[in-house]
């Protein structure tokens, strides 16, 4: 007879002694674990290394015949040109302190995504070439060469890492695991391994400036709808300058506060409040994108979509340039814009708020203030005439997006002006926000549908602890300032904390603020009835 | 003796056995880490794993508990079941875990106390409780579905609006000025 399987055998999908080794237990390619590699044809236009058809589930990557002398010699340039990296490969005494940190350890208890053992993936390979026990006694003490499977554990774990630098806050060392990733990326890329997701933005970045690779005249038509749109909830038209010379300052924001929701709420915001300072600005379609995917390729690349910010100041003749609600625009701007691109064109000044005189000497290298940054300085002088009440549906919590938080330090800003514009907030646990943030899970490129899945899982500490306010407190907003978090975080909160929905910080601004000639407000700016609506008005400031 | 009290006599050996029995179900070198922090929000998933067994076990013991406590006490537990790297049926057989270590610890007393069909009683809230996680596994895994369709749609949303506006999509575009 034929017997069934109890359901101790059914889980029995370990045995309670791997009987292998960590580093030679290999992961599985199965769909949903991994993200689409990047196209041919969009490799051969980036003149990227070795662009070729490979399908990560196939056994054979389609590597070039020499790849393992590729690998290796783009390593040790590597070593060679970031002294950091070789400090990290050298440093690491293995204590576990950033073992637990990772949300994507915590979500998927595969112990390869602790921190520790991520980078371990690598320095495996390091003890080998270069350290002398590792040349004498190999295995032993965790030495390996390079081979096929080696390669393909590289690229799974480096994209199951958002770079979001958890885990080097509680490095007693500071290692930085961010930079191994990127850097083990970097070396994928040397034999032709990119994800679609990320590239093809690269691409268009490259071509056009934004993301989405929308030509110009599109990018203002769309921008001149969400003005339309302004102008229907507020009463009043805000202006929409694009690639005006002269102007003391370009505003510069991640495209996808332009193309998807809810970021497109924010970008209304960005153009009502403008229009209410009547701002000396100009939009750029030539600097339409503040994110940057290559960063998530390579310092290169990185460095080569960045220039057009510079650049475009200098064309029109900007003296600072103001950045929008990004992550990972501000990581790049804040750790290494200098280096890529500084010094910055000889127009440019050091920034001071034309409405309160406050120099920005944070700002005073890289020339450019972050917006949180320019509205808690109006709002602490006053400059604002703000309705919080506006916002009273609103239970909200402030979601720490990591690039700016951990990456710059912008911790205190935005709740300063969060809580002028709305009347409930509540914190989140203090163990996952603020310096010690969960990510939203698909940070850094991992942003993509096909992998849905994995992101519910790195993000559950993120989404545990939205669920734990919302519960407690009946929270129904999260705000953040990453243009990434705001299109992650909907199905993440969808999921984790039904009922929460997601929106930036200046779209709470401009629902509270009380712009001048505008008409009764009844509508937010996502077209939904303000609160007390039924009750009297304070004031009316009907009409003109 | 009431049953009940067959199953609190042992709450405590019994939860820590079945929730160990759920930690090993993830990597050996995992389940350590998972043993140790009781914190809700570094330790997530022990917390989630605790918090649902205390209530199922309170429930299967014959405690008055309505469907929705027990869903609700279930419900991070299966989300988080649901996206982990199981099959459908290692997700949900944690639950199974349970009989083998209540055969061991609760029935043989109950059997000598001839409280058999109590214990039985209590094994098929067991299962009663599974269904409704089963509900649950199958709603979160529609939700992931739908998430993906929804982000695809939300990603072009603007796009699609503003073709819409200059390409003369075939819709009426009433009350817009």
């Amino acid at each position: 007879m034929a017997k069934l399987p109890t359901p101790q055998e059914l889980v029995a999908n370990r045995p309670a002694f791997p009987a292998e080794a960590w580093l030679e237990t290999k992961p599985k390619f199965v769909p949903g674990s991994y993200c689409y590699p990047a196209k041919k044809e969009t490799m051969e236009a980036l003149h990227m290394p070795h662009p070729h058809e490979w399908d990560p589930a196939a056994d054979d990557w389609q590597l070039p015949e020499n790849w393992e002398k590729i690998l290796c010699d783009a390593f040790e340039d590597r070593l060679k040109k970031h002294r950091s990296l070789k400090l990290f490969m050298d440093i690491c005494v293995r204590c576990g302190a950033c073992a637990d940190k990772c949300q994507f350890f915590l979500g998927t208890n595969d112990p390869k995504n602790m921190p520790v053992l991520r980078a371990e993936l690598l320095r495996s390979l390091y003890r080998r070439d270069y350290s002398m026990l590792g040349k004498i006694l190999g295995k032993k003490i965790g030495a390996r060469s390079w081979d096929y499977q080696t390669v393909k554990e590289l690229f799974f774990y480096a994209y199951q890492c958002t770079e979001c630098r958890r885990c080097s806050l509680f490095c007693p060392y500071g290692i930085d695991t961010a930079e191994i990733t990127a850097i083990v990326r970097e070396l994928l890329h040397e034999v032709g391994l990119g994800l679609h997701w990320i590239m093809d933005p690269v691409k268009n970045c490259s071509y056009t400036g934004n993301h989405l690779g929308i030509k110009p005249h599109s990018y203002v038509e769309i921008v001149e709808m969400l003005a339309d749109d302004c102008e229907d909830i507020v009463g009043v038209r805000p202006k929409t300058p694009f690639n005006e010379r002269g102007h003391e300052i370009l505003f510069i924001c991640p495209s996808g506060d332009v193309f998807a929701d809810p970021g497109i709420y924010t970008f209304m915001g960005y153009l009502i409040l403008f229009n209410e300072l009547d701002l000396d600005y100009t939009l750029s379609t030539y600097a339409s994108e503040g994110g940057n995917f290559g960063s998530f390729v390579s310092f290169n690349m990185a460095k080569k979509l960045n220039a057009k910010m510079y650049e475009e100041a200098q064309r029109l003749g900007c003296k600072w340039i103001l950045g929008g609600e990004c992550g990972h625009m501000w990581r790049v701007i804040n750790q290494y814009m200098d280096t890529y691109n500084g010094p910055t064109p000889s127009n440019m000044t050091t920034p001071v708020s034309p409405y309160t005189g406050t120099v920005f000497k944070n700002a005073a290298s890289t020339k450019m203030v972050h917006i949180a940054e320019f509205e808690a300085d109006l709002i602490r002088h006053n400059k604002l005439k703000l309705d919080p009440s506006r916002n009273d549906d609103l239970i909200c919590t402030w979601h720490d997006s990591c690039n700016p938080a951990r990456g710059m330090g912008l911790l205190d800003e935005p709740r300063y002006v969060l809580k002028h514009v709305v009347n409930h907030f509540y914190e989140m646990p203090e163990n996952t926000i603020r310096e010690q943030t969960f990510c939203c899970g698909a940070g850094s490129g991992l942003n993509t549908e096909e992998i849905m899945e994995l992101r519910m899982r790195s993000g559950m500490p993120r989404g545990n602890a939205l669920r734990y306010v919302q519960q407690k407190y009946g929270v129904n907003r999260m705000a953040c300032c990453c243009a990434i978090d705001r299109a992650t975080l909907p199905p993440l909160a969808d999921y984790w904390a039904p009922g929460v929905t997601i929106s930036g910080l200046t779209e709470l601004v401009a629902n509270a603020l009380v712009c001048k000639g505008e008409h009764k407000r009844t509508v937010n700016l996502r077209q939904e009835d303000l609160p007390h609506l039924d009750e009297e008005e304070p004031e009316g400031n009907e009409g003109e | 003796m009431q049953s009940t009290e067959f199953f609190f006599g042992v709450r405590d050996m019994v939860l820590e056995e079945w929730v160990n029995a759920i930690f090993n179900t993830y990597p050996f070198q995992t389940t350590g880490f998972l043993r140790t922090s009781k914190d809700p929000f570094a330790n997530p998933v022990a917390d989630m794993t605790r918090e649902a067994a205390s209530t199922v076990y309170e429930a299967v013991s014959g405690w008055d508990k309505k469907p929705s406590e027990v869903r609700q006490a279930i419900d991070r537990f299966i989300h988080l079941r649901a996206v982990q790297d199981f099959l459908p049926s290692q997700a949900m057989l944690v639950f199974y875990l349970l009989k083998p270590i209540l055969r061991k610890h609760v029935m043989p007393a109950m059997q000598k106390a001839g409280k058999l069909k109590d214990y039985l009683d209590a094994e098929s809230r067991l299962d009663t409780i599974v269904l409704l996680g089963f509900d649950m596994y199958t709603k979160s895994r529609e939700v992931v579905a739908q998430n993906r369709i929804n982000e695809i749609k939300n990603q072009h949303a603007q796009l699609v609006r503003w073709a819409q506006r200059v390409g003369g999509a075939p819709q009426l575009d009433e009350g817009q000025s």
